[in-house]
């Protein structure tokens, strides 16, 4: 068995699991944000009424509003924390960070266990060797809230072994996007996406965290990491709750291997109308831009910020552009002030918000008219998720976000880079 | 578990933002169903007629997981969703809270916007009344068509949780 199936073996209480089987397993932790966490707690309250089995594995983190734009905004989020309170599960304010980033640097997400969550991208927890899945409202309220359950089925798994050594100015996002696009929109519904290979071994774990992020997009259900000693050095710095790292058997077996070499790589850019359309920076070079962000699930990291900073460094970004830089946590924002990067990047015409999810659907920030485009290090890019749907929304790498607020267009960050 | 009605035909890579849009998700299931597909299709929230059977294409429901995509389309009376396969959240969701749904490979091919159309969720069968052929969609796992039948997966929680 690989690590999900063991990892769904153990929790629903067989000594194994085939895809295919469907099995109830017991959760180990809830994420929830302020939008699908007000779902839920709308189902539970009105339609479940059963008291909160296990509230200290449930999280809920206000990343979409760093804080409230509308009176009608500043209720539902009174109504989150009265719900936090009723029932006493964990509640992480505007300002705290973005969900996923909140989830694993306050502890929660630990090797071997089971991470559910409303949003779609939770399956990035797989970076840390969880099995980790987006479920719907109904399942949270219905079996994750009363009964510390969920329903799974097995999933089989496409093992991804990437292989090589990527250019100057070319980045772990550039072959995480470039994947999206050789697995493809609905390229691998319902598996497990295995990622290995020297390439992610090598990885530091910020940057590990961008591969099991993609799943979701292309159709997923989880993606995961082996766990190493550099999974179990990073969750021990970050707490003290013991966790049983579980691996895969090197029989272990797989539906699919697709083995890909990204040594050649160049910069990606993934262009709405969906992630499917990536290609080289070159493709959409030019294109203009008046809006730039580092944020959402997957930006706002530190080793964003930092090869914003080397390009921006001593440099003003374009008239007319608007960089906005929203650290993924509040950690992220001390670090990034300790080295120096906040002033950097004020000095060079950014924007810093509280730490967030950012413009992540425009729910306080990031909305465009329809003749705007932004570039960002966000996860998605489907019209309509940043105001009017006729906005284009262009993603890319830190690298390239920068090198792109510099140029008022689509730029190649390597012209920058010396 | 049979539907029959007017055939609302959509595209493929369908997210559920576009379902119902970010800044819709905290009306009433009621003002929201007036929303649904609304940049896709305005005609279809207007004049969707109870039993009507939702068409779409690869992915439909991708991006975020939220269960109103699906509770959404219930609530504009629509009896069943046939796609050519949909994401793997929407399609969970669609069971947990009772709207049939099947996947058909090649379902975009085989009818037209406006076709009259009947679906048997028990055994996949979907007529085209309008061109007198028939298809068969990818049989329902059992487990999933219990949860079909109990109404989605509240009412059957405490049993699936084995505390009933």
């Amino acid at each position: 068995m690989n690590l999900v199936e063991k990892i769904l073996a153990k929790a629903s209480g067989r000594t194994t699991v085939r895809p295919g089987d469907v099995v109830v397993a017991n959760v180990d932790c809830l994420l929830l944000h302020d939008l699908s966490g007000y779902i839920t707690s709308r189902v539970f309250d009105n339609e479940v009424r059963r008291p909160m089995r296990y509230p200290e594995r449930v999280v809920m983190v206000f990343d979409h509003h760093f804080s409230p734009p509308s009176e009608e905004r500043a209720r539902m989020l009174e109504e989150n924390r009265a719900f936090a309170r009723r029932h006493g599960i964990h509640l992480f304010d505007c300002g705290s960070g973005n969900i996923h980033h909140v989830g694993v640097r306050r502890g929660f997400v630990r090797p071997g266990t089971i991470v559910v969550g409303s949003d779609s991208h939770t399956p990035v927890h797989g970076a840390l060797g969880c099995f980790a899945a987006g479920l719907g409202n109904n399942s949270h309220a219905g079996t994750v809230m009363p009964f510390g359950k969920a329903w799974f089925r097995v999933p089989e798994t496409i093992r991804i072994e990437l292989s090589g050594t990527q250019k100057k100015g070319v980045v772990p996002r550039d072959a995480a996007l470039w994947l999206t696009g050789q697995i493809g929109e609905g390229g691998a519904v319902y598996k497990a996406l295995q990622f290995a290979g020297p390439f992610i071994k090598d990885l530091e774990m910020w940057d590990r965290w961008l591969f099991p992020l993609i799943t979701i997009d292309v159709g997923g259900k989880c993606g995961f990491i082996e766990p190493d000693e550099k999974t179990i050095d990073f969750v021990r710095s970050l707490t003290t709750e013991p966790f049983d790292v579980i691996t895969s058997d090197e029989d272990a077996e797989y539906v699919e291997l697709r083995a890909y070499d990204i040594s050649d790589l160049e910069p990606q850019v993934a262009a709405s109308p969906t992630l499917g359309n990536v290609g080289p920076v070159g493709k959409f070079a030019g294109a203009p831009v008046q809006w730039a962000e580092l944020g959402g699930h997957g930006g706002g990291r530190l080793q964003d910020i930092r090869q914003a900073a080397e390009i921006l460094r001593g440099r003003k970004i374009a008239p007319g552009v608007k960089f906005n830089i929203v650290p993924s946590s509040r950690e992220v924002f001390a670090e990034a002030c300790q080295e120096g990067l906040v002033q950097t990047l004020h000095e060079a015409g950014c924007t810093w918000f509280p730490p967030s999810t950012g413009s992540n659907q425009a729910i306080n920030m990031g909305a465009m008219a329809n003749t705007e485009a932004m570039v960002s290090t966000h996860a998605r890019n489907f019209p309509g998720r940043n105001g009017s749907p006729e906005a284009k929304m262009y993603l890319g790498s830190a690298y390239t976000v920068a090198a792109s607020a510099l140029a008022g267009k689509i730029a190649d960050p390597r012209a920058y880079l010396v | 578990m049979k539907a029959r009605g007017r055939c609302w035909k959509f595209g493929d890579n369908i997210p559920t933002d576009q379902i119902v849009r970010a800044d819709r998700v905290l009306l009433s299931m009621q003002d929201m169903a007036k929303h649904v597909l609304e940049n896709l299709n305005p005609d279809f929230a207007r004049s969707v007629k109870p039993g009507d059977i939702l068409v779409a294409g690869k992915h439909f429901g991708q991006s975020s997981g939220r269960a109103v995509a699906p509770k959404a389309i219930q609530a504009t009376g629509v009896g069943a969703v046939v796609v050519e396969y949909a994401s793997r959240l929407f399609y969970r969701n669609c069971f947990e809270i009772g709207l049939p749904i099947l996947e058909c490979a090649g379902i975009t091919n085989f009818v037209h916007d406006g076709d009259i159309l009947s679906v048997d969720m028990t055994d996949g069968r979907i007529h085209n009344e309008t061109t007198q052929q028939t298809v068969y969609a990818n049989p329902v796992d059992p487990f999933l068509m219990d949860m079909l039948r109990a109404g989605g997966i509240i009412p059957m929680a405490a049993k699936l949780a084995g505390e009933d």
